[in-house]
This record gives C-alpha cells, sequence and structure tokens, in this order.
C-alpha cells in the first residue's frame, strides 16, 4: 500500500466526520434552530416569557402547571387532591401527548416483540417475504392508514360485519383514544419487529447451550443469555416509537379527533395561522423533552454492559410441527399472534387495496386506476404523473442510502469512541429524530426555498439535491441507532488486532468490523431507505413544481383531485402503488443484503 | 370518466346563455330574473385579441387542484392564451398556499409570481396581519367586470381581492338515516346525538367556514356554549374535509359538514341521492368566497389585469363553476342545467367581511380549539 493511499485513508474518517457535520449544519441545525430560536425572540429581545407562560397554562401542562404558576400552594394542592381520592391529574397537552405516546409505546412492543421472536426462533415458507413486508405500514402516509383503519374498524367495516356474523355486538373503535394508539401500533410495532429480530438473530448458539448445560432452565438462559442481547434493540425500538408518536400528528386528527389532539397539532395550526413565535415555543419544549430522553436513554444504553454478539445464532425451529403443532403451547402462542397481526396488520393494508377497487356504490371498478393512466397520459401542465412519482421516489431513496449509511456510520463511530461528552454529542447527533417535522419542514421553507443570503449572493436550494439531503438527515439516525449497539458490542480487542496488524482506522472499520455488524447496518439502511420512500414534509417543500414529486407527494395531490368526484379512490389506487413499489424493493433489498450479511 | 364528460358538456351549455336560474334557486336576495344577462355571452368578444398586448408569461400561484388534467385552470390557461397570442400562463402551486407568499415578503424574499388565485378571506386578514404593505395591489376600480360580482360576495374593502367563485358551505346528510335538522338548536337534540361529523377550524376551510357561522348563528358571546352543548351531543371534529368526509361516506355518522354542491358529483343513473341530501340551517349557508388577486411587486400588473377581467367574463365563470364545482361569483351567470339542478344555493347567504374577521378571526378560532381539546 502506498503512502499517498494510507494517507488518504487516514484523512477518510476525520473528511467524513466534516462532511457529515457539514450536511447536518446546512440542512438540519441552521435552518431548525432559525425557526426555534423565534421561541426566545419578541420585539427584537430575548427573552423566556412566552415558554414561562406556557409552562405556566394549564391548558398546555395541567397539574403540573402549579408547579410553576404558585410553587408554595403545591403541597396544599397534593393534599386537597388526596382529599378528593387522588383523582386522575388534568393532564394538560403535553401531559396527554406523553400519556398517548407511552400507551401507544406498550402497544407497539406488545405486538411487535412476538413477531421478533417468529422470525427470529422459527422456520416456515416466505418467512424471509414477510419480514421484508413488515416494513410496509412504515411508508404509508397517514390518511392511508385512516382509510384503511376505517374500512377495518369502522361501524360498517370489516371487524364488526365479523363479530355481528359471530353474533357479537358491534364495537365502537373510532373517535377513540384506543384507535390512536392502535393507529400508532400498526405503525411502530413493525419496527419493534425488525429492529429485535435483528439482534435476536445475533444470540451466540454456543452461550444459550452452554447455560444450559450448566443446568439453567430455559427461562434463566432466556433471561441470562437472550435478554442482554435483544435489549439494547427493544430499548431502542421503544424509543423510536415514543419520540415517534409523541410527535405524532395527522393520524392523531383524522381518526380521533380535536378532542384527542396533541402538542403537534397546536404546533401545525400555529404554523398554518403564520404565529410562528408561538409554535416555535410549543416546537422548543417539545424538543427539549424528546431531546432529553433521548440523551437519558443514551447515557443508559451505554451503561449496560455490553453482551458480545456474535457468533453462530441457533438453527430456527419449524414453525408447523404437524398435529404436534397443536399441542405446543408457544406454538399456539403465536397461531393466535397470527390472527391478531391478520386483524390490525393485513386488515387495515388489505382494506386499503380493496378500497381501491371499490366505488362509491360499493360495486367493483377499476376506474382510481384508469385515472392513474389519465393522469400519466395527460398532457396539462401540472399534472402530477404516477410514474415519474415512482422513480423519482426509487432515487431519492437510493439516492438516501449512499448519504445516510455513511453519515450514519461516521456518527456510530463518534458514539462508540467513549470519552467524556461523547453521550451528549451522540444526542445532539440523534436530534433529527427529536425535532417535529412540521419545523424542520418550516426551516427547510424559509432557509432553501426563499433563499438565505451568503456574502450578497441569494442563495436558493431546491430540488432532487436538497430533497436527498433531507431525507439523508431524517435517515441516518436510524442507521447510526441501529449500528450503535452493534459496534459497542463488537470486542475492542478485533479492531486492535486489525491496528497493530498495520490496518488503517477506516480498513479496520471496513474489512473487520462492519462486516461483524451487516446484520445492524443492513437493518439501518433498510429504515433510511424506507424513510426516504415515505417521505412527505420535507419532499413537498422541497419540490420544484411537478418534476420532482415522490409518490407520497402524488398521493397527495390526488386526495385534492375532484375530477372523478369527492372520493379518495385515486388516492388509494396510488397508495396501492406505493405499497406494492415498497413491498418489491425490500424484497429485493432483503434478498441482496441477506448475500452480504454473515 | 362518464361524470367529468358530462359536466364538461354541461360547461358547453352555459355558452347559449339561460341567466337567472341560478340565482333565483333559493329564492335569495339578488335574483336577477333575467336582466343581468351580460352582454358576450355567446361570443368570447373582450376584443382584446393582443394587437395592444406585449407577449410575455403570467405567472399564476394557486392551489394544487386548480392545475392539472381537466381542471379550471388549465381551461383558464387555454382560453386565456388562445385570445393573447404570445402570453404564456404558467401555474405555481406551493404548498402551503398563499402563507408561502406572505412568509417571502416579510423576510424579503421574491414573490416570483404575478397573480394569486384561491385567497379566502381569512387569508386576507392573515396577510395583512402580518405585513406592514400589503401584498397585493388594489385593482377593483381598474377591472371592467368587479362591477358585475354579487355585493354580497365582495369581501375586500380595499378592492384588491377579486372573487371569482363561491361555495356555500351547508351540511350534507343520509336522508335514509335522518330528517334534515333544519335549524342550529335541532342539532343539540337527542335526534341528533353522534350524529354530526365537522372539521377542524385550525386548519379545514370548511371547518372554519361551520365555526364561523356558528359565530354568526350564536352570536360571539353565544357559540362557545352552542358548541359545548354540540360537543355533548357527540360532535366529531375530525382534521380536514376529506377524512371527515371519507367517515361520513362509510357511515360513521350521518351527516357531515360539507359543500352545497354535493349532488353535482353523484347524480346520474343508479345513484340514490337520497344519501346525498343537502341541508341548510335557519335557512342559511355560509359562503366562502375564493378570490383572486395581483402581488403588489407584479412586473406584468396590466397582464395581471386582463386575466383577472377575463375570468370574470360569463363564459369563463360559467366554465370555471363547472369545473371547479362552485357557484359563479358574477351575478346571473348560468353554468347549465345540470349544475343548477343539483347544486343548491342557500335562501339566506351569510359569510363575515373582511372588517367583521379582521381582529377576531384568530382570537375566535383559538378559544373553539381550546374549549373542545382542553382535558
Amino acid at each position: 500500500m502506498t503512502a499517498a493511499t494510507r494517507r488518504a485513508e487516514r484523512l477518510a474518517l476525520p473528511a467524513g466526520l466534516a462532511l457529515t457535520l457539514g450536511v447536518l449544519l446546512v440542512v438540519f441545525y441552521f435552518p431548525v434552530g432559525r425557526v426555534l430560536a423565534e421561541a426566545v425572540v419578541r420585539a427584537g429581545r430575548l427573552t423566556l416569557g412566552p415558554l414561562l407562560a406556557v409552562l405556566r397554562d394549564p391548558f398546555y401542562t395541567g397539574a403540573a402547571a402549579g408547579l410553576l404558576r404558585d410553587p408554595l400552594g403545591v403541597p396544599a394542592g397534593v393534599l386537597g387532591w388526596l382529599r378528593a381520592g387522588a383523582p386522575p391529574p388534568r393532564l394538560g397537552l403535553f401531559g396527554f401527548t406523553a400519556y398517548q405516546a407511552a400507551l401507544s409505546t406498550l402497544a407497539s412492543v406488545a405486538l411487535g416483540l412476538p413477531g421478533a421472536y417468529l422470525l427470529a426462533r422459527y422456520e416456515f415458507r416466505g418467512r424471509a417475504t414477510l419480514r421484508s413486508l413488515t416494513i410496509l405500514p412504515f411508508v404509508l402516509p397517514s390518511i392511508m392508514v385512516a382509510v384503511g383503519f376505517l374500512a377495518m374498524f369502522g361501524q360498517r367495516g370489516t371487524l364488526n360485519d365479523v363479530l355481528r356474523g359471530l353474533g357479537l355486538g358491534p364495537v365502537h373503535l373510532l373517535f377513540t383514544l384506543q384507535v390512536i394508539v392502535l393507529a400508532h401500533a400498526f405503525y411502530n410495532a413493525p419496527l419493534v419487529t425488525r429492529l429485535v429480530s435483528a439482534a435476536w438473530e445475533t444470540v451466540d448458539r454456543r452461550r444459550l447451550e452452554a447455560a444450559r448445560s450448566l443446568g439453567a432452565s430455559p427461562a434463566a438462559a432466556f433471561r441470562d443469555v437472550v435478554l442482554p442481547a435483544v435489549r439494547p434493540a427493544l430499548l431502542t425500538a421503544a424509543l423510536l416509537t415514543f419520540l415517534f408518536t409523541f410527535m405524532s400528528f395527522p393520524i392523531v386528527l383524522a381518526l380521533g379527533g380535536l378532542r384527542l389532539a396533541t402538542v403537534e397539532v397546536w404546533l401545525y395550526a400555529r404554523v398554518q395561522d403564520l404565529r410562528l413565535g408561538e409554535a416555535a415555543t410549543l416546537a422548543t419544549i417539545e424538543t427539549a423533552f424528546t431531546l432529553g430522553l433521548t440523551y437519558v436513554y443514551l447515557r443508559y444504553e451505554a451503561r449496560q454492559a455490553a453482551s458480545r454478539a456474535g457468533g453462530e445464532p441457533p438453527a430456527r425451529r419449524p414453525l408447523f410441527d404437524g398435529w404436534a403443532t397443536l399441542r405446543d403451547p408457544r406454538r399456539l402462542g403465536l397461531l393466535a399472534y397470527g390472527a391478531v397481526v391478520i386483524v390490525v396488520f393485513v386488515g387495515p393494508l388489505v382494506s386499503l387495496l380493496v378500497e381501491s377497487v371499490t366505488g362509491p356504490g360499493g360495486g367493483f371498478t377499476t376506474a382510481y386506476y384508469h385515472f392513474l393512466a389519465d393522469q400519466q397520459l395527460a398532457a396539462a401542465a401540472g399534472t402530477v404523473k404516477p410514474l415519474p412519482a415512482i422513480r423519482n421516489s426509487l432515487v431519492f431513496g437510493v439516492g438516501t442510502l449512499l448519504v445516510a449509511v455513511p453519515m450514519g456510520v461516521v456518527v456510530s463511530l463518534v458514539a462508540t469512541r467513549g470519552g467524556r461528552g461523547s453521550r451528549l454529542a451522540e444526542a445532539l447527533l440523534s436530534a433529527p429524530l427529536a425535532v417535529s417535522g412540521i419545523v424542520v419542514g418550516l426551516g427547510l421553507l424559509q432557509s432553501f426555498v426563499f433563499g438565505t443570503t451568503v456574502f450578497g449572493v441569494r442563495l436558493v436550494l431546491v430540488g432532487p439535491v436538497a430533497i436527498v439531503a433531507a431525507h439523508a438527515v431524517a435517515a441516518y439516525p436510524f442507521v447510526a441507532r441501529n449500528v450503535t449497539p452493534a459496534l459497542a458490542d463488537l470486542d475492542p480487542r478485533l479492531a486492535e488486532a486489525a491496528r497493530s496488524l498495520g490496518a488503517t482506522r477506516l480498513r479496520s472499520l471496513t474489512d473487520v468490523e462492519l462486516p461483524l455488524v451487516a446484520g445492524a447496518l443492513l437493518a439501518g439502511a433498510a429504515f433510511a431507505f424506507a424513510i426516504s420512500l415515505g417521505e412527505f414534509s420535507a419532499t413537498v417543500v422541497l419540490a420544484e413544481g411537478v418534476k420532482s414529486v415522490t409518490m407520497p407527494v402524488a398521493l397527495e395531490r390526488y386526495i385534492g383531485n375532484r375530477s372523478i368526484g369527492p372520493s379518495l379512490g385515486p388516492a388509494t389506487a396510488m397508495g396501492t402503488v406505493l405499497l406494492l413499489v415498497t413491498a418489491v424493493s425490500f424484497v429485493a433489498i432483503d434478498r441482496l443484503g441477506g448475500r452480504w450479511a454473515p | 370518466m362518464k361524470r367529468r364528460r358530462y359536466l364538461r358538456g354541461a360547461g358547453a351549455a352555459g355558452l347559449v346563455g339561460l341567466a337567472g336560474c341560478l340565482g333565483g334557486a333559493g329564492g335569495g336576495g339578488e335574483t336577477p330574473t333575467g336582466t343581468g344577462t351580460p352582454t358576450g355571452m355567446a361570443t368570447p368578444t373582450g376584443a382584446t385579441t393582443g394587437t395592444d398586448m406585449p407577449g410575455g408569461t403570467l405567472t399564476i400561484a394557486t392551489y394544487a387542484s386548480f392545475t392539472g388534467k381537466g381542471t379550471a385552470g388549465t381551461w383558464l390557461k387555454g382560453q386565456f392564451e388562445a385570445e393573447h397570442p404570445g402570453v404564456t400562463v404558467s401555474f405555481v402551486t406551493p404548498e402551503n398556499g398563499v402563507n408561502q407568499y406572505i412568509q417571502r415578503a416579510k423576510q424579503g424574499a421574491p414573490i416570483d409570481a404575478d397573480l394569486y388565485v384561491g385567497v379566502n378571506t381569512g387569508e386576507l386578514v392573515r396577510a395583512d396581519r402580518e405585513l406592514d404593505a400589503s401584498l397585493f395591489a388594489p385593482v377593483e376600480s381598474q377591472l371592467d367586470r368587479a362591477s358585475t360580482v354579487k355585493p354580497n360576495l365582495r369581501i375586500d374593502p380595499k378592492g384588491r381581492a377579486i372573487p371569482y367563485d363561491t361555495g356555500y358551505i351547508s351540511l350534507v346528510y343520509d336522508a335514509h338515516q335522518v330528517d334534515a335538522p333544519g335549524t342550529f338548536d335541532a342539532l343539540l337534540t337527542p335526534a341528533y346525538e353522534n350524529a354530526l361529523i365537522t372539521e377542524n377550524a385550525q386548519q379545514s376551510d370548511t371547518g372554519r367556514a361551520f365555526l364561523l357561522w356558528t359565530v354568526i348563528a350564536k352570536g360571539e358571546n353565544g357559540y362557545l356554549d352552542y358548541w359545548s352543548s354540540l360537543v355533548d351531543n357527540g360532535v366529531k371534529v375530525l382534521s380536514d374535509w376529506e377524512p371527515a368526509y371519507n367517515a361520513w361516506l362509510d357511515g360513521e355518522a350521518p351527516i357531515v359538514v360539507s359543500y352545497s354542491t354535493d349532488q353535482v358529483y353523484y347524480h346520474g343513473q343508479g345513484v340514490d341521492l337520497q344519501k346525498h341530501q343537502v341541508g341548510f340551517l335557519d335557512g342559511q349557508g355560509y359562503a366562502n368566497p375564493e378570490a383572486m388577486a395581483l402581488f403588489a411587486d407584479s412586473p406584468n400588473a396590466d397582464l395581471g389585469r386582463r386575466f383577472m377581467d377575463f375570468a370574470l367574463r360569463p363564459d369563463a365563470q360559467a366554465g370555471i363553476a363547472v369545473r371547479n364545482v362552485e357557484f359563479p361569483a358574477v351575478e346571473g351567470v348560468d353554468p347549465g342545467p345540470e349544475f343548477t339542478k343539483y347544486a343548491f344555493e342557500p335562501p339566506k347567504p351569510v359569510t363575515f367581511t373582511y372588517d367583521q374577521l379582521a381582529g377576531h378571526l384568530s382570537g375566535w378560532v383559538d378559544a373553539w380549539a381550546r374549549q373542545i381539546a382542553t382535558k
């Protein structure tokens, strides 16, 4: 190896870090900071007044508002509350948002964990495909989830049809907290399944066998060997679910209604009314909370003893074992889980497909697909065409992968380097997870689309490059969140040995460490691709006219298109296309990726 | 689509000119009874055929569904360009609509558009609240046809925003399940428990119109109490018109806040119109006019005003009404018998003027939203 190559290799990682920080600064910190700064500026002066006013307002912070309003009155207040029989305290908008996010996280874990167990430990026909398809809910625009849920869980939905057939009363799920929690689980349980099953598959068979041979019961072996290996992934998934559902927005109002509003609903309303200072105030409190939570979590994760994953995973058991299947409680449990999956996940997705071929009168129709074909063939300017939208989505997705994966790996290296402040650095580098999409979109609009004057020149940045950059920034934390725990679990002696044999840091990374965490890398890359496919708020801001629209943007435009009546039919047809393209992409990604993974 | 072609045929019929049908539909205040037939309906005279007209590009900012295949925008562009050789009409459709231009003006970023098509009263109030200098230029006195706009739709006292069409917000209900409530008070009775779906006034045009309608009906000091009773009777407030209408179509509730043009989409063979009945309350419907306005710093002001005058011409008004499924803004225009038969005008159209909304709108909406969402 020439000296020049070595020097280049030595510089590659610092350069990568500098580039990552540069992209983050331009595409994230600057635009978002500009929006949030409004929170503490009124009439050109710095002030904490608006922030405190929100925190002191029981509408926002419920019973906790008293802490700031009248700290001395708190003991008396608590006493009065106890005397009243400790009724549920008033939550306020922030409290309710956290409460529904916590419930949603529990539901997502409860629905996702058995799936991870099934995919990691059992073999059956179509397992790999099923695993690939778990990504589907993740890319679906919320209005399509609302359509699917309405058709599945509505008064006249499939579930109630079945229940009535069985002589059971109808259930009224819509417009309740339960349906919001269920919709959040629909989105996020697959996240739990994917992250945890990837970790579960790295459990070393030999350690498990050693534990058993030393007399450990299956439960004890699970507790001591499997659980430590999957816990980081499980907690990461739970954290991500909490963050997402805390900042969840359109699905809440589409299925639940304004009575169940979250902070994000309020934030959006402020932005719509251009009261950007108030919006920034809410966003700042929200971000302080989500980022603080992320930091606390990362501290916790770093304290966990590494479990030294790697090695050969145990062989998967066949899911079906003839009649014996019916005598095995675990397999029976999994079959029952399958029934739940059919209702909660397959039901809404299939309902969406059915809606795309159902006319207003309930009969079969291909009108909505004809609509798509008509749009494709139309000559009128401003027509959003489906095929370019598919192409753009795939091109941006691949572009996002190429940018987000190296960014994520670089951030993971920073996070696993250890040392003072690395948790804080990691938390700040994970900030795109913790900032509301509405704020990011607003920041990009103000900074990129309106342009920023640099040395007297107005720089405007829109179109494909800006879109890929924005997608990559939204996506790389997923790569980092997957790769960091896996890298941390690696035996540091491996890298040290490579370095002592003369490998540069880059060589050691690409030739030794990354191949060992290929599973995690692949899982992160898959999410990066999915984030790009599903991203809407930044894309719609940065798209130039109809040239760079993606599938979700096209779908949204078809929602507003009433040329064949006030029907969501055309959007459901586009939603079906989105699902098919995503499904095919992910089966391909997992098949291709499976060849590289150990 | 069949329905589509049907409507297009109706649009052509509008050129023949049957004046007065529309205005008389609900026995409303201004029945033109034939007198309002503007001249030149059958022939698109206007006589502006480009001799004195420099070529150029007229950039129109609008909402996305105004453009694209088969839309009013595309049709207007074709007509206008045909009459003005050398002129190109191009559309831009920013996601956040007129807010985009308010923010641009605030930041000193270029506007890059000549006209905005699709601004409503509330947005005009917002633009003036946010900006010191007006975003739009006064044009009313310079337009030949501005005086033909129905008086009760003239939303801008400063003569900048010129309405080109209007919707009337009303109830749409399934007559198989409920009778028309008829009054605001009836919606509070047990017969209408859990019966109504509306939209979030913070983000939806229809939802805001319905809220403002209740402010008119119950007064500034009474509307919140009314809503409190409405919530007790099980009203659902969903995010926007599409989810609300979709939930209504799927039978989640028998009544939805929507447009009085609902049946225009549904008539035809085998369609049960009983499921699509339009209901007004207290004889009223809330007018939500859509207006066009010229950006104050447009370099193509003359061309922009020509376009506005063109859009107010009766043939253009009929064409917009049919393609946008909204009522014409100009007196005495007939969008054709099919439209007139299935689109209903309220006996007493009501709406807030600019002056009535300025300084109040955000406060009314905020107080309402807080009341609904308090927990």
